[in-house]
């Protein structure tokens, strides 16, 4: 949407390997990535953000058992074919793009991108698996990146509390039969994989939600040249 | 001038102008190409000739008849089927830039449909969701869909939105 007016996009080309869309109402052209109309009468202007989650659908499900679920064509199937192994499929294509020499992940490499007071930063997907919590500072802002119970699923959150910023831990147990949890260091509450506050003293608190960008490392960079890579040391 | 030069002058207009609403269709195709890089001008030219190519290219196409009716008489058999033939690539240009080449591989969702969360049987435990909520309606877009469909239209909460992956 954008000044109020309804547009309705279809996928009408691609830049860098990155899609661009075009609104049937004015014939902008919109990159995906970053939601900007780049030429047309709307050049410009940027379709707000939605905040989003990427998620397992298991943890979906757990969290929001009321949700609704995009359904499936039926009118094509054209779908299932190439979606059965895309992501496989998609690892393997060339990237067009030129990789600086002092690049120290892959083209490729799965990052999760943060925007924040004018910072990015790239957490690779990697480093998330392998050391998560993370525990980090953006723009200023405390943060931490978490991997959820499913090893999949991956959250951020601003780590300050009535303007304290507590550590977090995720508890050892997890996975042993109780609940995925995290606790601070500070008071000991604990907390769930949405970033609320479920028992101790912070107890029904929750946590700034800090959206995440899924990408590769190359479109990352491209739209974000200032950013900085999260160094972890892959053994 | 002669009639032999005007003649020579009229097909020399008529193959400049095939040649240029192929052009004119074909450039963005070649520019904007999945697995080639692109530069900000590339994909700046290309939006400008996609802009008009559904104008230029029924123009170009009814001139390059005119030009045909015109030079058919008097013609030997064998300039008659060039002419002909040199009307295909009008015609193709002109049907081309109609289309949306993109969209015949990445089919769009016509109308998009939903099912309640405990019902679904359609999506694994383990398969990757796009979840968004907006006034406490929350949605599941499984990625497998999105990667194939890149945009889906939807109002979430009364909000109208577009999921793309």
């Amino acid at each position: 949407m954008s000044d109020g007016r309804r547009l309705k996009f279809h996928l009408t080309g691609i830049n860098n390997q990155n899609f661009i869309m075009a609104d049937e109402e004015t014939g902008t052209w919109w990159q995906q990535v970053s939601g900007e109309a780049i030429h047309g009468p709307l050049k410009g202007r940027r379709l707000n953000g939605v905040f989003h989650d990427e998620l397992t659908f298991a943890t979906w499900r757990r969290e929001r058992p009321q949700g609704r679920v995009l359904r499936p064509s039926e009118d094509n199937d054209a779908w299932r074919k190439f979606s059965e192994r895309w992501e496989e499929q998609t690892a393997k294509l060339p990237v067009v793009t030129q990789a600086a020499a002092q690049d120290t992940l892959a083209p490729r490499a799965v990052v999760m991108g943060v925007n924040l007071n004018g910072a990015s930063k790239a957490y690779p997907l990697e480093a998330v698996e392998r050391q998560s919590p993370l525990v980090d500072k953006v723009g200023g802002v405390p943060l931490l990146v978490v991997l959820g119970e499913d090893k999949k699923s991956v959250r951020a959150f601003e780590t300050t509390v009535d303007g304290r910023a507590l550590e977090f831990y995720v508890k050892a147990d997890a996975g042993g039969g109780g609940a995925w949890r995290m606790f601070d260091g500070e008071t000991r509450s604990e907390w769930d994989f949405t970033g609320r506050a479920v028992a101790g003293a912070l107890a029904g608190r929750q946590l700034k939600k800090i959206p995440l960008l899924k990408d590769y490392w190359f479109d990352w960079k491209l739209y974000n040249p200032q950013t900085l890579v999260y160094a972890f040391n892959a053994p | 001038m002669n009639t032999k030069t005007k003649r020579h002058l009229l097909w020399l207009a008529l193959v400049a102008i095939v040649v240029a609403a192929f052009a004119w269709v074909f450039v963005p195709v070649w520019t904007i190409q999945p697995f080639k890089a692109q530069t900000p001008g590339g994909v700046s030219l290309s939006y400008t000739l996609r802009s008009w190519s559904t104008l230029v290219t029924p123009v170009a196409l009814a001139l390059a008849a005119l030009l045909v009716v015109v030079l058919w008489r008097g013609t030997r058999w064998w300039m008659k089927v060039a002419l002909v033939l040199l009307l295909v690539p009008a015609v193709a240009a002109t049907w081309f830039a109609q289309q949306n080449h993109f969209e015949w591989m990445f089919k769009p969702l016509a109308q998009s449909a939903y099912v309640a969360a405990d019902k679904v049987d359609f999506v694994g435990d383990d398969e990757m969701v796009l979840a968004v909520e907006v006034n406490g309606d929350a949605v599941a877009y499984p990625v497998r869909q999105l990667a194939y469909h890149h945009v889906v239209e939807d109002t979430v909460g009364g909000l109208p939105v577009v999921s793309t992956y």
